[in-house]
């Protein structure tokens, strides 16, 4: 691992698990064994560290998706977001760090401000939704699925889903026991009320 | 032929100037009877609701239902529509709602010094100078909020409103309505093809608005030969989303040529709230049989910029609450028919993220106990201090603001 990435792995750890002004470069400094000078000559200060952190975020979290989404081309439309649900449970439970920075409010306030930490959560919240989306598609043109607005339930659903790894990221339930409730709600909630 | 927009102050003999300009011109009358009517009859929704848009007083669940935004874009679609008919006089709320752009357009104010209006109060309706200033009190806040609803203007007489401001201290009505004819012929508010086409356009405007608040969207409209530009002013991360919907709504309206979004001035700013709905409970509803000491209470609160209903008894309480979502209620225990006690039960069991702040004369500590058992607020003993129930209101505001979902 490159110094540059070595940095960026803890400051991952720092940022999800202290906040943006909880954590310190003199920390970081102590936990990498890279001198502050260092951090500084890849990184212009602490925000730009945490626009990287983001964009990597951003990346693998991104990647991920591809790579499951490649390998559930002849599913139907209905089980394509069964598995998605399952995967982003799975994802945010394998990368609990990356998933804790996108539930912390100080990225969001920052996007306000900062056209870059704005695009890149729009385009990891894009990304996801669209992934719903077209699993919801697929399933109205096979019949697997019967919604009216199909983009406004992948945000309804995904709002659930992501509802519930909150739960278990602060730890007020163990979600694990909420699985099979939430896919029984996912499949009536794309079948239709009728 | 044009369209003369009338906002007017109560007593201030606006309509006898209204009726003599309808009999010199032969224009028709618009009256936000009528455009209410209308508007709820295309929208669906009752007319006291639709109504409630020319109130200061927004519901306090208008957050999430909107029902305010959706009023005034379906009060500007039927105003839109029934301007196409031709000249009109359109006298009221209403007549603000008809865009500059619509040049031939005379915007009226008639206004009065308050001796003048309490004089015509007296005249007209054989008010006594202190009910006359209530009701001029009661409608200028309306009046004040509407023109800070459409234009961000607090002040409703503001002369850069209008292209005329007829002080009817200082003009008599026949004056005033020579001087409206006298303008109406001037080469400004001549119908021009633009101006036609900015009637279109309103109309156009009007639909798209109506639609995207359907779709549960609260965005400002505004039309320009068929090109429609939606301004988004509520702060959204998924922006391209959002304007992509915007756009698919509003693209298959009938007319619309193109669709653009902007981004409003607002967008950026973190609370675009009103400051009044922070400090201070402003939906206050007062439950006392004793008039006098009820009215004065009242008056106190206003005074400490907080807005207050009264009811008499308690059955008109309960009809109050059902229609006018109050936030917190002060009551008295002792009243003819539906008692205080029995307010709060009611209150309490069928709504109970109101307050109720029990204030009673001869309450016993039994009365106290099981007040505060039914889940009253505050229980408190009269004479108040005026003081120490500001500071309770405050407290149950904060409450409420507290557990707001």
């Amino acid at each position: 691992m490159s110094k540059r990435n070595a940095i960026l792995a803890s400051a991952t750890r720092l940022f999800s698990r202290n906040g943006f002004q909880g954590t310190g470069m003199a920390e970081l400094s102590t936990i990498t064994g890279a001198a502050t000078g260092t951090i500084f000559h890849h990184f212009k200060n602490k925000e730009d560290l945490f626009l990287q952190v983001l964009n990597d975020v951003k990346e693998s979290i991104l990647d991920q998706f591809d790579r499951h989404q490649q390998t559930r081309r002849d599913q139907k439309g209905i089980e394509r977001v069964e598995g998605v649900i399952a995967f982003y449970l799975n994802l945010a439970g394998s990368m609990e760090d990356q998933f804790l920075i996108l539930h912390r409010h100080y990225p969001y306030q920052m996007a306000k401000t900062n056209p870059v930490c704005r695009s890149h959560l729009e385009s990891i919240y894009t990304c996801l939704l669209d992934i719903f989306e077209e699993g919801i598609q697929k399933g109205i043109q096979d019949g697997s699925v019967a919604v009216e607005a199909p983009r406004q339930t992948a945000m309804v659903l995904f709002a659930m889903v992501d509802g519930i790894v909150r739960l278990n990221t602060y730890r007020v339930y163990d979600a694990g026991t909420l699985y099979d409730s939430l896919m029984v709600a996912c499949r009536r909630l794309l079948k239709g009320g009728r | 032929m044009s369209v003369i927009a009338i906002f007017s102050g109560i007593f201030c003999s606006a309509d006898a100037v209204v009726r003599d300009v309808m009999d010199s011109t032969g224009y028709r009358m618009i009256t936000d009877d009528q455009i209410i009517a209308k508007a709820a009859e295309t929208s669906g929704m009752p007319e006291n609701k639709v109504q409630r848009a020319f109130s200061a007083k927004t519901s306090v669940f208008n957050k999430f239902t909107h029902e305010k935004e959706c009023s005034i874009a379906c009060l500007r679609l039927a105003l839109a529509t029934e301007l196409e008919k031709g000249p009109a006089v359109v006298h009221g709320f209403s007549s603000l709602l008809i865009p500059q752009s619509v040049s031939h357009m005379l915007r009226v104010c008639i206004i009065a010094e308050t001796p003048y209006r309490i004089e015509q109060a007296a005249v007209v309706q054989g008010l006594a100078e202190k009910d006359a200033l209530k009701q001029i009190r009661t409608q200028d806040v309306d009046n004040a909020a509407w023109t800070e609803t459409l234009f961000s203007a607090k002040d409703p007489w503001d002369i850069n409103l209008y292209d005329m401001v007829l002080p009817m201290n200082r003009v008599n009505v026949a004056k005033a309505g020579a001087l409206i004819e006298e303008n109406l012929i001037k080469d400004a508010v001549r119908r021009t093809n633009a101006s036609i086409q900015a009637e279109k356009d309103f109309v156009l405007a009007a639909t798209a608005e109506m639609a995207l608040c359907r779709a549960g969207h609260d965005v400002s409209v505004t039309a320009e030969n068929g090109a429609v530009v939606l301004t988004i002013n509520k702060q959204v991360l998924m922006l391209t989303r959002l304007e992509e919907e915007l756009k698919t709504i509003t693209g298959t309206i009938p007319g619309v040529r193109s669709v653009n979004t902007q981004i409003g001035k607002d967008f950026h700013r973190t609370h675009i709230y009103r400051k009044h709905s922070f400090e201070v409970p402003s939906r206050v509803l007062l439950v006392d049989d004793e008039r006098e000491f009820v009215q004065t209470l009242s008056e106190r609160l206003e005074l400490r910029e907080m807005g207050s209903a009264v009811a008499y008894d308690g059955e008109s309480a309960l009809t109050l609450v059902a229609e006018d979502d109050p936030e917190v209620m002060i009551i008295d225990l002792k009243m003819p028919g539906i008692d205080g006690m029995e307010i709060l039960k009611q209150v309490k069991t069928t709504r109970p993220e109101i307050e109720v702040i029990v204030l009673t004369g001869h309450g016993s500590e039994a009365d106290r106990k099981q007040c505060m058992q039914l889940g009253a607020f505050a229980y408190m003993q009269k004479p108040v201090d005026i003081d120490e129930l500001s500071e309770t209101l405050k407290k149950a505001h904060e409450k409420i603001q507290r557990f707001k979902p």
